[in-house]
């Protein structure tokens, strides 16, 4: 391609005088550039995510050749800290979406300058789903039997499969959004809305509909009482609209000290004052579920009695749902008070409680209490075993490269001025 | 060459040969690995041919693997029969013979003592499963309680199959549920389904030594099965397809077991459902099972 | 009740169909009641074979152990006619416990019944049933039955007793228990047992411990 260009124009820039093939190929090659140029910091980063995401990828090279007898899952608990990881993600990558909303719907100008912040967390957070769901196959290799068309996709009877679809298509939705922004911004035109307005809000949709399908994966399932309850889609939507607010509150934070980037407060206000209602909704579903565990109390509670209390002498969740609960609530009381916004220690605080906090209750809280007692009430206890620490470990370590790669590759573009903004 | 392109150059080698090292565990594995059974289509595209080969392979397979001779058939469900088990608590001892019967018929990991069956402690006045104990090792049986042995209910509205992405598994027209251990992809959303823990999943390369190989096999039942699928009971189908009792009904040492064909009115089990008490374990899921229990008095 | 399926005799039922040619081409050759098995290609009258339920019998020669041991210690059986062909029986005793004389270590647990409720006193190689007619030991069942009601009903109607065998008769034959193969007519209730095969329900940590094993072999070899 480059022998081609004018000599007054590097490969990376883009050139009006060319086709769009040309010109997105010069958009991928200056992507290729901004993705690994940067500082001794950024190097040093990037070093260390890619040396924990090998060493996640050698501890899911071994579980391959072992079999999954080297986690800690067993008949009883059949799916642990991946799927637990994997639900968490789901809900990260809807939230994402919560910056769309104010910027699309109701026309916020400042937020869309941050939008795709929130729409690329939704594609590093898509491929962790993704990855979790693959790390969790007893047999990857036949992964090639999910295909349509290829494979025998169990559509629309199978839950799995509706995820495998509405996942793959969050993807390739946000894929496409950010993609086209940028090449636009990149070629120095104005975007026309007719090609990414639409896919916005088909991404709102979309958005819910992950975290939904997700939900309908357990809560279909009539022999788990613990997941059998038609709270649990909002539940899961409430908490996504905690978790992913509370990272890119974090992240934006994070943006504005290490990158030459203005993010004015206005975001952090929009999204801490989201975290607001949500945080207290996703309390108040908790406490309606135990309310009517515990009230009732029918034989169905000892999943809950054994998450809450333990169960016969068995407690190995008891530490997990506490600090959950209590992070959720200092969380909530720190976000409700009116100077949290200026104060960016207290807001930082708040978010990092609220995210560790609903990672625990999507995942060690909701998926392996699922699990304990089995469906013949056998309690069969269960704890992550090394590998699977590491494999979890690797995979959050990819998916941190791919959105540091993202934003790397997307900061440049929007912080470059053009004419043709707005 | 810039320095900087250069230690990009570097860092990438670096990284290369660092990934090399990381996948070098799977490499391993996939030695083992056919190309055969990676193409290999689902049990229900498979022509007869395609089928005479599968298992021609899979007995060398087995052969090189572990040293033993067997003979794998693929039994159709017979026209005219769906079977149904039938279970006698007032009779049943506990002794766990038929769970110890279903691990040597069935192949099972020897290591893990997998069975597709086990067995309640029961109080006696409950049905409630919370206070029943699978781990009893004094003599049976014991005078306050009774026993149930669990085992896959053979559902009309089997969760399991619902929820399989990949039709891995599936109702036989005989109503035995299914499991092609060469579609499966393991992702255990069946066996989180099931309710009444019924699926069993193969979470290494099951070890058997060689001479206590039942050689008896069917595709769908007992062959060994591969690392990384689900497996569960199919009533022995390898031997009830072929008119035969199931291996734990044979080892009952009380004939608490009756089992036979719903479809046949003067069938024994016909006799059981039309004659005793019987209830269905969890009855108000809809799973509509094919396993009865009953109680003499 | 319908004829009753463990019938010992061999039924052939005449059933259209010329599948059941090839039931019958891997059946083993039973003894058949009908005529001549129909040609596969004479689909007119092709005649499913029944195969046989047989019970196992009961004991032939009833014995008592004596307090006599053999070589390897073991109480020395011998047949109670040996001794009741000449001895008059008293009548009063009800259990062994109360007898000086053989029958040591006999157990006697079965209600309120005496011995010579089911011992025939003028015949001991026979049994005697409730209206003091004889009746041959292999008989035993027709004995029990007098008493045992609902588990004759249920045993006869298949949902009593162990067997093996088939359930499908027109592929093979099935053997029943006996009633005295489980239940020991003094003491009929079924003995306490050690129950065998204990699940393994930490299977999945010891199948780690083994793979972390291997590993380390792989890693020397």
């Amino acid at each position: 391609m480059s022998a081609h260009s004018s000599a007054s124009r590097p490969r990376f820039e883009p050139d009006p005088t060319r086709g769009h093939f040309s010109n997105y190929v010069r958009f991928l090659w200056r992507a290729v550039i901004d993705a690994t140029d940067g500082n001794g910091w950024f190097y040093a980063w990037m070093t260390l995510l890619s040396a924990v995401a090998l060493v996640g990828l050698n501890a899911w090279a071994t579980q391959i050749h072992h079999g999954m007898v080297v986690t800690a899952m067993t008949d009883h608990v059949s799916w642990g800290l991946y799927i637990a990881n994997f639900t968490f993600m789901v809900g990260l990558a809807a939230g994402g979406v919560m910056m769309v909303i104010p910027a699309y719907l109701y026309h916020d100008d400042e937020m869309h300058d941050v939008v795709i912040v929130g729409e690329m967390l939704a594609i590093a957070a898509i491929v962790m789903c993704i990855a979790f769901v693959v790390v969790d196959l007893g047999r990857p290799d036949r992964a090639w039997h999910l295909i349509p068309g290829i494979g025998v996709f169990h559509w629309p009877m199978s839950m799995l499969t509706w995820d495998v679809l509405v996942l793959n298509g969050y993807l390739l939705i946000n894929l496409h959004i950010c993609g086209y922004l940028l090449y636009m911004r990149f070629i120095g035109r104005r975007p026309n809305p007719r090609w990414y307005v639409p896919f916005v809000f088909i991404s709102i949709v979309w958005a819910i509909s992950i975290h939904t399908v997700t939900a309908f994966l357990y809560c279909g399932l009539g022999g788990r009482p613990f997941w059998n309850t038609a709270l649990l889609a909002p539940r899961f939507l409430a908490s996504a609209f905690v978790s992913g607010p509370a990272f890119i509150i974090i992240g934006l934070q994070i943006l504005r000290r290490v990158a030459n980037v203005h993010i004015s407060d206005r975001p952090l206000s929009v999204l801490a004052n989201i975290m607001r209602v949500t945080i207290l909704i996703n309390l108040l579903m908790v406490a309606s579920e135990v309310f009517t565990e515990f009230y009732s109390g029918t034989s169905h509670t000892s999943a809950a009695r054994y998450l809450y209390f333990g169960l016969h002498g068995a407690h190995g969740l008891v530490p997990w749902i506490w600090t959950s609960v209590v992070f959720g609530i200092v969380s909530a009381i720190l976000l409700l008070r009116p100077g949290v916004i200026a104060h960016k220690t207290q807001l930082t605080i708040a978010c990092v409680l609220a995210f560790v906090a609903v990672w625990i209750e999507k995942g060690m809280g909701l998926i392996i209490p699922g699990f304990i007692p089995s469906t013949l009430h056998e309690i069969v206890e269960y704890s992550p075993s090394l590998i699977e620490w590491q494999i979890m470990a690797g995979i959050w370590a990819l998916g941190l490269l791919v959105y540091t790669v993202a934003l790397k590759i997307g900061l440049p573009v929007l912080t470059t001025p053009h004419a043709s903004k707005h | 060459m810039s320095r900087r392109t250069a230690l990009k150059i570097a860092g990438a080698t670096l990284g290369a040969a660092a990934f090399a090292k990381a996948v070098a565990p799977i490499t391993q594995w996939a030695a083992d690995q056919s190309v055969d059974e990676f193409l290999q289509q689902h049990y229900r595209e498979l022509s007869p041919a395609d089928m005479a080969k599968v298992i021609e392979r899979l007995e060398t397979e087995t052969k090189i693997d572990y040293g033993a001779d067997v003979h794998i058939s693929d039994p159709k469900p017979q026209p005219g029969v769906k079977f149904g088990y039938a279970l006698n608590l007032s009779v049943c001892v506990g002794c766990r013979r038929c769970a110890e019967a279903c691990h040597k018929e069935n192949n099972h990991d020897r290591l893990s003592g997998n069975s597709y069956i086990r067995v309640f402690e029961m109080q006696k006045g409950t049905i409630d499963l919370e206070q029943g104990n699978t781990t009893y090792t004094h003599a049976v049986p014991d005078p306050q309680k009774y026993y149930m042995p669990v085992q896959c209910q053979q559902c009309d509205n089997p969760p399991c199959v619902h929820v399989c992405p990949v039709e891995a598994t599936w109702k036989e027209k005989d109503g035995i549920v299914v499991v092609d251990y060469n579609w499966c992809i393991g992702c255990r959303y069946c066996e989180a389904a099931c309710p009444y823990h019924a699926r069993r999943f193969n979470w290494t390369k099951p070890q058997v030594p060689q001479e206590e190989i039942n050689p008896v096999q069917a595709y769908l039942s007992n062959r060994i099965r591969p690392q990384g699928v689900m497996e569960k009971c199919t009533f022995c189908l390898h031997r009830t397809r072929e008119g035969r009792l199931p291996a734990c009904l044979e080892a009952c040492p009380t004939g608490a077991r009756v089992f036979g064909n719903l479809l046949d009115p003067d069938s024994e089990i016909r006799w059981v459902l039309a004659n005793k008490r019987v209830f269905v374990l969890k009855e108000e899921l809809g799973t509509k099972p094919s396993f009865f229990y009953f109680f003499d008095k | 009740m319908k004829a009753p399926r463990y019938t010992l005799c061999l039924v052939a039922l005449a059933l259209a169909g010329s599948a059941a040619g090839l039931l019958l081409s891997h059946a083993a050759p039973p003894v058949i009641h009908q005529a001549a098995t129909p040609t596969p290609s004479d689909s007119s009258a092709v005649a499913i074979v029944r195969h046989a339920v047989t019970i196992k019998p009961g004991p032939a020669t009833p014995t008592v152990l004596t307090n006599a041991l053999n070589r390897s210690g073991e109480p020395v059986p011998v047949s109670c006619s040996t001794c009741h062909s000449t001895r008059s029986p008293n009548i009063e005793r009800h259990s062994a416990a109360e007898l000086t004389e053989f029958h040591q270590g006999l157990a006697y647990k079965h209600g309120d019944l005496s011995c010579l409720s089911c011992h025939n006193a003028s015949n001991y190689d026979t049994l005697r049933k409730a209206d003091s007619s004889a009746i041959a030991y292999p008989n035993v069942m027709e004995l029990c039955g007098q008493c045992h009601g609902t588990q004759l009903r249920d045993y006869r109607a298949g949902a009593h007793g162990g067997m093996n065998g088939h359930w499908d008769l027109s592929r093979g034959s099935r053997e029943r228990n006996n009633c005295v193969d489980c239940h020991d007519p003094h003491a009929p209730a079924y003995p306490r047992l050690k129950p065998v095969f204990a699940p393994v329900d930490r299977g999945a940590r010891q199948q780690q411990e083994r793979a972390a094993h291997a590993d380390k072999e792989s890693a020397h070899d």
